[in-house]
């Protein structure tokens, strides 16, 4: 009953935040704040709204805004898979071998640090101008960090667990599976998380840096709008950024917080 | 709880009447001693060495002050797209702005509050292809060779299709082709064989006419030569109604900056070529490859051509809504 009480709460403080803030913003755009030429670089709700349904029915250039959508997300799926994929081969196999841990650990710390905008022209170079490029730069964003939760989850696994695994008479691969794995579970959902927005961000940044004709992304889309002024339609993308993020975070990793981390009662 | 709610919204209020209060001192300060500030934006290249010459030489000070006797504080500040300037502008951060043709076309015709007031440069553009090949456009229509250029609606965009319309073919018909990104960039992905052609300007225009490999199609180079507008300065609206001697100060001290940069080509390369990074040599061979004149060539015809090809929504009646009248040209 006390669960139920907190949710409600909870969604009534967020329902509210959301309101003031859409009031804030209504009230600076109303009374154009930013001068005379406010609502050109401040648009009101209503424009960002007309705007919003613009996107979706007209697009650009004979586009639909739909496939802008289609398009990111299908890099986006491929990237995030390959990204997580490989930090868990990766983080496994430095379970696995004390020398490549070392070397592994290494890499994470370099490349974790470099922006993949930065690396672009060497991409470029070595990839060509394919929409594999932008894949490359979600898995850069994803593969450190994510690699980074997994590998601090292994380490945290408590000895004795790792043990009572080897008495069972686990090798060292089903240790992975069968202690590793699920006692490291809110390293891994953390690992998600910050992975998931990182390859979001570092996918619309390459977009709006790196746009390819033939495969046009969200990234793009914001470009092309604020290069022609179209500055309400633009805040309308972010309002589909926001809400996309919003589904996968309330939609996908939450659910799988829940039957995993927390139905285990490893946290609150 | 709700005391302490009450006192954060008091104390929140007070900051912001304070703030506000520091905000009208200050700018009584300002009034009292008479001090005009002038924020310029410019972008990064050889089309803008007059620039140069004006902020180095201090030109519109000077002009300011010979018509006034006052002085005038010029904020010179860098930018990177047309688009970041016409957001300062329209925010009023900015006063006057230096871009492409094709983005201050479009910020009049949006309404961003400002107007053409000089030209500054006119540059050659053209495409350059890696594959020789490739002669025409027919070679690059429906195929999956890749264009690089700086970004859709910018005007090597506009030339390119310009040039396909002028010679028959569909505006957007090389659209599907196209990849955006910078000129460096575009030029390395070229030589790599990254992509099969690139739209660009000045200096990388005169860097990749000199490989043996690259090779040029004409059909762009002759869209928009370097005798039409390509940049040109904006100023608001407010500054040329509320102050109208620092606009004239501003117009003088560019004219004069074309005018030394004209007159005086070698000494005008010695001061820009650490400024765009090349050598004194080749930055006085492309001063003089380039066009610059304070008269406005073509901007009304390419203004027509973008609302014809909906690159813009409407196309306002004269050639007279884009510039203020001091300005000349077409």
């Amino acid at each position: 009953m006390l669960k139920r009480k907190d949710q409600i709460y909870a969604i009534f403080v967020r329902i509210i935040f959301i309101i003031a803030v859409l009031c804030i913003w209504e009230y600076v755009a109303r009374q154009e704040l930013f001068g005379e030429r406010s609502n050109l670089i401040f648009p009101t709700l209503e424009m960002i709204g007309s705007a919003f349904i613009r996107n979706f029915t007209v697009g650009y250039a004979g586009i639909s805004f739909w496939a802008y959508i289609a398009n990111s997300m299908k890099l986006l799926i491929i990237g995030l898979a390959i990204g997580i994929a490989a930090s868990f081969i990766l983080s496994g196999l430095s379970m696995v071998s004390k020398g490549f841990y070392h070397i592994f650990n290494l890499v994470v710390s370099i490349f974790d640090l470099l922006p993949g905008v930065a690396l672009l022209p060497v991409i470029i170079i070595i990839f060509g101008i394919k929409e594999e490029v932008i894949v490359f730069l979600v898995v850069h964003a994803v593969l450190w960090p994510m690699s980074r939760n997994v590998l601090d989850g292994f380490l945290a696994v408590p000895k004795i667990y790792v043990e009572a695994g080897m008495n069972m008479g686990l090798n060292s691969f089903s240790l992975l599976g069968g202690v590793y794995l699920p006692a490291a579970m809110s390293y891994i959902v953390s690992g998600l998380k910050v992975g998931w927005a990182r390859a979001w961000r570092g996918l619309l940044s390459a977009e709006m840096i790196f746009g390819i004709a033939t495969c046009p992304g969200i990234g793009m889309f914001i470009n092309q709008m604020r290069t022609n002024m179209n500055n309400a339609e633009m805040y309308a993308t972010l309002v589909v950024i926001i809400i996309i993020g919003l589904v996968v975070q309330y939609g996908i990793l939450t659910p799988i917080e829940n039957c995993t981390v927390k139905k285990w009662g490893m946290t609150k | 709880m709700k005391k302490r709610i009450l006192a954060l919204v008091m104390a929140m209020t007070m900051m912001i009447t304070g703030s506000i209060g520091c905000g009208t001192d200050k700018q009584e300060t300002k009034t009292a001693e008479e001090t005009v500030t002038l924020n310029i934006a410019y972008q990064y290249g050889l089309a803008y060495a007059p620039l140069i010459i004006a902020k180095e030489q201090q030109l519109i000070e000077t002009a300011y002050k010979e018509a006034t006797g006052k002085d005038v504080t010029v904020v010179w500040n860098q930018m990177n797209s047309g688009a970041d300037i016409n957001t300062g502008i329209a925010s009023g951060n900015l006063d006057v702005g230096f871009m492409g043709i094709a983005p201050a076309i479009t910020g009049v015709v949006k309404n961003v509050g400002y107007k053409i007031f000089t030209n500054l440069s006119g540059q050659e553009h053209c495409m350059m292809t890696n594959d020789s090949s490739i002669t025409s456009f027919d070679d690059v229509i429906n195929s999956e060779n890749q264009i690089a250029l700086v970004n859709v609606g910018s005007i090597q965009h506009i030339i390119l299709a310009k040039a396909l319309h002028e010679n028959g073919y569909d505006a957007h018909a090389l659209d599907s082709n196209l990849v955006v990104m910078k000129h460096p960039d575009g030029m390395a992905a070229l030589e790599s064989g990254s992509v099969s052609c690139h739209v660009t300007s000045s200096p990388y225009i005169y860097m990749e006419r000199e490989k043996d490999n690259l090779y040029e199609i004409e059909e762009v180079t002759n869209a928009w030569t370097k005798d039409n507008s390509f940049i040109v300065g904006v100023a608001s609206e407010s500054l040329y109604e509320n102050n109208k001697e620092v606009y004239d100060a501003l117009s003088e001290g560019i004219s004069d900056a074309i005018d030394y940069l004209n007159s005086n080509t070698e000494e005008a390369a010695a001061l820009t070529c650490e400024f765009n990074g090349n050598s004194l040599e080749d930055e006085l061979t492309y001063l003089q490859a380039g066009n610059y004149t304070i008269e406005t060539n073509g901007v009304y015809e390419l203004a027509a051509f973008m609302k014809e090809t909906g690159f813009i929504e409407e196309l306002p009646a004269s050639y007279s809504d884009f510039v203020f009248e001091n300005v000349t040209g077409d």
